[in-house]
C-alpha cells in the first residue's frame, strides 16, 4: 500500500526527471544507487556489527585524546572490578589471563648492561639470557642479582655510593620506627603507622640524592596516593538476566588502584625486548571471572594515570605499593596458605602495572582498535614495609577484545622477583641485618632511564 | 580581638622586622642557583596540584593544598643533586610539640600538632648580627593595657610541665636541629581555616616553642641570653597565599620585659598565583579564558626555595 502510494508520488517526479537532458551519462564508475548496507537499528548481527563499526569510526576520528577517552568509556554497563591487592587464591594466574600477560621470574638483564663498562656487560648479558627463556627456578632470580653485586662493589665508587644510600635508608627507617614518638597505631592500621611513612621518606630521599645521576628523575613528578584507573574488554559472555538477556556481550573489567607513591616522567622508559617477542605462555582459564571471586558493578568507566592528559609528565617510571594489614604474611601463615604470599605480590604487580601502562598508552591515543606501535615500560615495587618485591612490565598490546585478539600474536610481559626482606629487625636505634641487595635493586630501578640521557 | 601577631610578640618577647632577612635575600639573588629554569617547573607543579591531580573537574582544597606542598618540596629536594649537603635533612609529619615558659609571672605553654617539621643535622647560623641583637634592648614591647595579654588564651591547669622537642624525638636522633615548620591550612570550609593574621600568630608561637625547646636542650633550663641564638623558620600556606617567617631566639630570659629580645622576620601574604582556571570560561560560544594558571609569581617560589636552602648554601 505504501508502495502504491509511493509510485503515485514518484510518477510526476519521474516525468520531471525525464524532461532533463536525456541520455546524459552519469560519471563513469560512480554507482547509481547508494551502497546496500545493513540497517543501524535492527536487532540483527549485521546491524550490531555496523553499529560497532560506526562507533570505532567515531573514536578513530576524535580530535583530542580527552574526546577519545570520553567516547571510549561512554557506555556504562555492569563490569568486573579487578582489585590489584586481593586475597583471592591464585589470583595472579587469573589476572594474567585477563590481561594476556606472560610472567618471567627474575629481572630483565638490560639494567646491568646499561650501567657498567662494556667488558662486564658482555658477561652479564650471557647469563642474563637464561632467565628470559620461560619459567626458571626462583634461584635464577637471585643469580642476576648476585652477578650484579660483585660488579657494583668494584665499580661502586664512581657510580653509586652505596654506603651513603644505606645510611639514608637506615635513617628513614629509624626515624619512623624508633626516634619519632608516635601514638599507638590505630586498630588494624599498622601499615599507616610505620611502614607507610617509612616508604614515603625512603623513596623521596633516595630519588632526591639520585637525581644528580639520573636527569630523568630531576624532571620527574612525585605523586603521593594517586589514583590509577583503567577500563577494558576481554572475551565474550552471554547476558544472564535482565531485559538484555540472551545477547552476546564483551566481558568488561575495571581496575581502580591507589599506589602509595608513584614517579611520573616526561620521557618514556626504553623497551626491554622487541615488540613481538614471545617469552612464554598466557594461562587459559575456562571458568567465568566471577569464580575468582570477582564481582560486577556499574559505574563510571575511568582511564587515569595519576594526572590529566594535559600534564607533560605523561609516562610512568616507578610505582610503590604498600600491602594493607589484611594481606600481611602472618595471616597467611596462620591460615596455612604460605604459597599464596608470593601470589599477593605478583597479582598486585601485574594488575597495577597493566592498568598504568595501558592508561599511559591510551593517553597517547592508542586503544584496542589502534594497537600500540611502541612498547610501554614501567616498574613497580610492592612491599609490606619489610619485604620488597620488584616488577617490570612491558605493554606490547592493548588489543584484548574478542575481535581484535583473534589475529594478535603479541603478549604483554611482566618480570618479577620474589619478596626479600630489606632488614631483619630494628632494635635500640640499630638496624640489624640490612640487606644491600634489595637496596641496590631499588637504586637500579630509580636510575633507569632512556639511552640518550 | 587584636591582630594576633602583636599579641604573640608580647607573649614571646619578640621584635618584628618586616620582610625577609638579608641572608635569605642573598640566596634568592644568587644567580648560581639556576632559579630561572626552576620557574618553568614550578609553574607545572602548580598546574598539577590545582588542575590535573584528580579525575573530577577540579580538586578540592583538602587535596590540592597538600599536593602543592609536596610538589614544591619535591622540587626543592631535587636540588640536592647539586648541593649534596641538602640530603642531611629529614621531614617529620605529625610532630607533637610542647614548650613551657613564664612571662611576667604568667605561665604559658604551647602544645599541639605542629604540622610538618623539617629537621636538619646542621643548625642554621644566626641571621642577625650581634649589634642588632643588642639593639633590641632598646625596643619596648607593645602592651595592650588595659587588656590583659593573655586574652583569648585557654587557661588550663597544667600538672606536668613538658618541655622538649625531645618529647617529639628520642635522644640520639641524628637530625636534631629543627629547621623549618610547615603549616597547611587545607580545610575546605573557609571558617575552618585560620585567617592569614591568625596563621602568622600560630606560626610564631610554634616556631618559638620549637626554638625554646631546642635551646633548653642545648643550654639547660636556666633563663639566660644565648651565646648561639637558635634560628627556626616557618612557612604557612592555604594553597595560594604564603606566609614566610624566620625566627631567632636570642634569650630564654622571658620573665622580665627588658633586656635582649627575640627577633622575627615576617614576609606575609605572598601570592603564588592569581587564579587557577579549571574549566575554560566560555561566553557566547567563544572561549574567553582558556584553562590554566593566571598570574604566576615566581618570586614567591624563589622565597620558598631560599628558605629551604638556608643554612646549607
Amino acid at each position: 500500500m505504501a508502495a502504491l502510494g509511493a509510485r503515485r508520488l514518484l510518477r510526476p517526479g519521474r516525468r520531471w526527471f525525464s524532461e532533463t537532458v536525456p541520455g546524459a551519462p552519469s560519471l563513469p564508475g560512480s554507482p547509481l544507487y547508494p551502497p546496500v548496507v545493513a540497517s543501524i537499528t535492527a536487532k540483527s548481527k549485521a546491524a550490531k556489527s555496523r553499529r560497532l563499526e560506526r562507533f570505532n569510526q567515531r573514536v578513530h576520528a576524535a580530535a583530542t585524546v580527552e574526546e577519545k577517552l570520553r567516547l571510549y568509556g561512554k557506555l556504562q554497563r555492569p563490569k568486573y572490578m579487578v582489585y590489584p591487592q586481593t586475597f583471592a587464591l591464585n589470583a595472579d594466574r587469573w589476572y594474567r589471563s585477563f590481561t594476556k600477560t606472560v610472567l618471567v621470574p627474575g629481572m630483565p638483564p638490560r639494567a646491568a648492561a646499561a650501567k657498567f663498562p662494556v667488558a662486564a656487560a658482555g658477561a652479564i648479558l650471557e647469563s642474563g639470557r637464561a632467565p628470559e627463556l620461560g619459567a626458571e627456578a626462583p634461584g635464577d632470580a637471585v643469580a642476576p642479582g648476585a652477578m650484579k653485586t660483585p660488579e657494583p662493589a668494584a665499580e661502586a665508587a664512581p657510580y653509586v655510593d652505596i654506603g651513603k644510600l644505606r645510611s639514608l635508608a637506615c635513617d628513614a627507617l629509624l626515624q619512623e620506627s624508633f626516634y619519632q614518638n608516635k601514638k599507638r597505631p590505630f586498630l588494624y592500621r599498622d601499615q599507616d603507622h610505620t611502614p607507610g611513612p617509612f616508604l614515603t621518606q625512603l623513596v623521596s630521599t633516595l630519588a632526591a640524592s639520585l637525581s644528580g645521576r639520573n636527569p630523568l628523575l630531576a624532571a620527574s613528578s612525585l605523586d603521593l596516593g594517586p589514583e590509577v584507573n583503567y577500563y577494558w574488554h576481554h572475551g565474550e559472555e552471554v547476558v544472564v538476566h535482565g531485559h538484555r538477556k540472551g545477547r552476546i556481550d564483551p566481558v568488561r573489567f575495571q581496575i581502580d588502584d591507589n599506589p602509595h607513591l608513584q614517579i611520573r616522567v616526561p620521557k618514556q622508559l626504553p623497551e626491554v625486548v622487541p615488540l613481538e617477542s614471545d617469552l612464554g605462555d598466557v594461562p587459559v582459564i575456562d571458568h567465568k571471572p566471577s569464580k575468582l571471586p570477582l564481582f560486577k558493578k556499574q559505574y563510571e568507566n575511568k582511564v587515569f594515570i595519576g594526572s590529566k592528559v594535559a600534564d607533560p609528565c605523561c609516562y610512568g617510571h616507578t610505582q610503590f605499593h604498600l600491602l594493607p594489614d589484611k594481606l600481611k604474611r602472618e595471616r597467611f601463615i596462620k591460615q596455612r596458605l604460605e604459597d599464596q604470599i608470593e601470589v599477593v605480590y605478583r597479582s598486585n604487580g601485574i594488575a597495577s602495572l597493566f592498568a598504568w601502562t595501558a592508561a599511559q598508552a591510551m593517553y597517547q591515543g592508542f586503544w584496542s582498535e589502534a594497537d600500540v606501535t611502541r612498547p610501554f615500560v614501567s616498574q613497580a615495587v610492592v612491599t609490606d614495609g619489610k619485604y620488597f618485591a620488584f616488577f617490570c612490565y612491558q605493554l606490547n598490546t592493548l588489543a584484548l577484545t574478542a575481535e581484535t585478539i583473534k589475529n594478535n600474536p603479541r603478549k604483554n610481559i611482566c618480570w618479577g622477583t620474589d619478596s626479600k626482606p630489606l632488614y631483619d629487625v630494628v632494635e635500640d636505634g640499630n638496624v640489624k641485618g640490612f640487606n644491600d641487595e634489595v637496596l641496590l635493586h631499588l637504586v637500579h630501578f630509580l636510575l633507569n632511564r632512556p639511552k640518550e640521557l | 580581638v587584636f591582630p594576633g601577631v602583636r599579641q604573640a610578640q608580647w607573649l614571646t618577647k619578640t621584635k618584628l622586622v618586616e620582610g625577609l632577612p638579608p641572608a635569605v635575600q642573598g640566596i634568592m639573588d644568587n644567580p648560581a642557583l639556576g632559579l630561572q629554569e626552576l620557574e618553568e617547573r614550578a609553574k607545572h607543579v602548580v598546574s598539577h596540584a590545582r588542575l590535573w591531580d584528580t579525575t573530577e573537574v577540579a580538586p578540592r582544597r583538602e587535596k590540592y593544598c597538600p599536593a602543592l606542598f609536596e610538589n614544591l618540596i619535591h622540587i626543592c629536594r631535587l636540588m640536592s643533586g647539586k648541593y649534596p649537603s641538602l640530603s642531611k635533612r629529614m621531614l617529620a609529619r605529625n610532630c607533637r610539640i610542647a614548650a613551657t615558659w613564664e612571662r611576667e609571672s604568667i605561665l604559658l605553654q604551647v602544645r599541639g600538632l605542629s604540622g610538618i617539621l623539617m629537621n636538619s643535622m646542621i643548625p642554621i647560623p644566626p641571621v642577625a648580627s650581634k649589634e642588632e641583637i643588642l639593639a633590641t634592648k632598646e625596643h619596648v614591647l607593645e602592651t595592650f593595657y588595659p587588656i590583659a595579654p593573655t586574652i583569648d588564651l585557654q587557661e588550663v591547669n597544667v600538672y606536668r610541665e613538658l618541655n622538649d622537642t625531645g618529647q617529639c624525638f628520642r635522644d640520639g636522633y641524628p637530625y636534631s636541629h629543627p629547621h623549618t615548620l610547615f603549616f597547611l591550612e587545607s580545610a575546605n570550609v573557609r571558617t575552618d581555616r585560620f585567617r592569614p593574621e591568625q596563621l602568622r600568630a600560630k606560626m610564631l608561637m610554634f616556631a618559638f616553642g620549637n626554638a625554646l625547646a631546642k635551646a633548653k636542650a642545648l643550654h639547660g633550663n636556666d633563663p639566660k641570653v644565648l651565646e648561639q641564638p637558635v634560628v627556626v623558620q616557618s612557612i604557612g600556606t592555604d594553597g595560594q597565599l604564603f606566609q614566610f617567617m624566620v625566627f631567632q631566639l636570642n634569650t630564654t630570659d622571658l620573665v622580665s620585659n627588658d633586656g635582649v629580645k627575640n627577633l622575627v622576620w615576617i614576609d606575609s601574604d605572598q601570592k603564588l598565583y592569581e587564579r587557577a582556571q579549571c574549566v575554560p570560561e566560555v561566553k557566547k560560544r567563544v572561549v574567553t579564558k582558556p584553562a590554566g594558571i593566571y598570574g604566576f609569581q615566581p618570586d614567591t617560589f624563589k622565597k620558598f626555595l631560599a628558605l629551604y636552602l638556608h643554612g646549607t648554601v
